[in-house]
């Protein structure tokens, strides 16, 4: 029973991440686009819970649906999105960006249909503790230059708008 | 206990988001909506990672440990890109990407 659900949910997260992830690129109205955005967020957050990885599931769900879809939200309030034909959201290089991309991919996609797993689950027990451990001892130098990046990314975005006087 | 959805599956999911991603950035001529589109790729590779991580077996947590990171250079990104599209803007008034090409050569 069991190992029935398992791939009837992947089933249904994958639809609804590449789904909403279209309908990102594809949506008319950029509200539209930034909502799909926190669900496509929201979705992955369900496929990191069905590969184990709780804790990345809970700061997926703080980071990117909380904080970074607001911060999107507000830079749509703060520009003017005035109504205009469809065929105006895209770029001039369209079909030569669509075809470019669509190359890209796939042979990308083909490499990663042809990975094979042992099949076997992590013991169970959450990420929880091993991520700390491996945060806070091999990773501790890393972990302190990302502080440093966020203070510096923050000093950055206040200066950038900050309106001279 | 083995798992009926195979690695390849979650990579497969992985590539495809990516690439939707690559596509907004190369065709959405919108500024906040290729930041949109970055985001959605860096989550995509975030995906990769953590599959990788829990199912290869050979990396224990450290996959996981990336993801971490990549969330706060995702953030500081998005922090920074907006502020650069807000002072952009108001410098003149436009968000499309096809009308900023002050520094064109």
């Amino acid at each position: 029973m069991l190992d029935v659900i398992e791939p009837i949910v992947f089933g249904l997260l994958s639809l609804m991440i590449l789904g909403s992830g279209l309908g990102v690129v594809l949506s008319g109205r950029i509200t539209t686009s930034a909502l799909l955005m926190a669900f496509t967020f929201l979705n992955m957050a369900g496929m990191f819970v069905l590969l184990g990885a709780e804790t990345i599931a809970a700061f997926q769900i703080l980071i990117y649906v909380g904080a970074i879809t607001v911060l999107i939200l507000y830079g749509v309030m703060f520009t003017p999105q005035a109504p205009r034909a469809y065929g105006l959201f895209f770029q001039k290089q369209t079909p030569a960006g669509a075809v470019l991309a669509a190359l890209a991919a796939l042979p990308v996609m083909a490499v990663g249909f042809a990975f094979r797993d042992s099949g076997t689950l992590p013991p169970r027990g959450g990420d929880l503790r091993p991520l700390a451990t491996s945060v806070f001892t091999d990773f501790a130098f890393p972990f302190e230059v990302a502080s440093v990046l966020l203070l510096a990314a923050m000093v950055g975005a206040i200066v950038l708008v900050k309106r001279d006087r | 206990m083995t798992s009926l959805v195979p690695l390849g599956a979650f990579i497969a999911i992985s590539a495809a988001l990516f690439f939707i991603g690559v596509a907004g950035v190369l065709v959405r001529r919108n500024a906040v909506v290729i930041l949109m589109c970055v985001e959605l790729m860096l989550n995509a590779a975030n995906l990769a990672f953590v599959a990788f991580s829990r199912r290869l077996g050979l990396l224990d947590e450290r996959g996981s440990v990336f993801v971490v990171f990549v969330f706060v250079v995702a953030a500081s990104e998005v922090a920074v890109g907006l502020a650069i599209v807000l002072a952009a803007y108001r410098n003149r008034p436009t968000v499309d990407v096809d009308q900023v090409h002050e520094m064109k050569g």
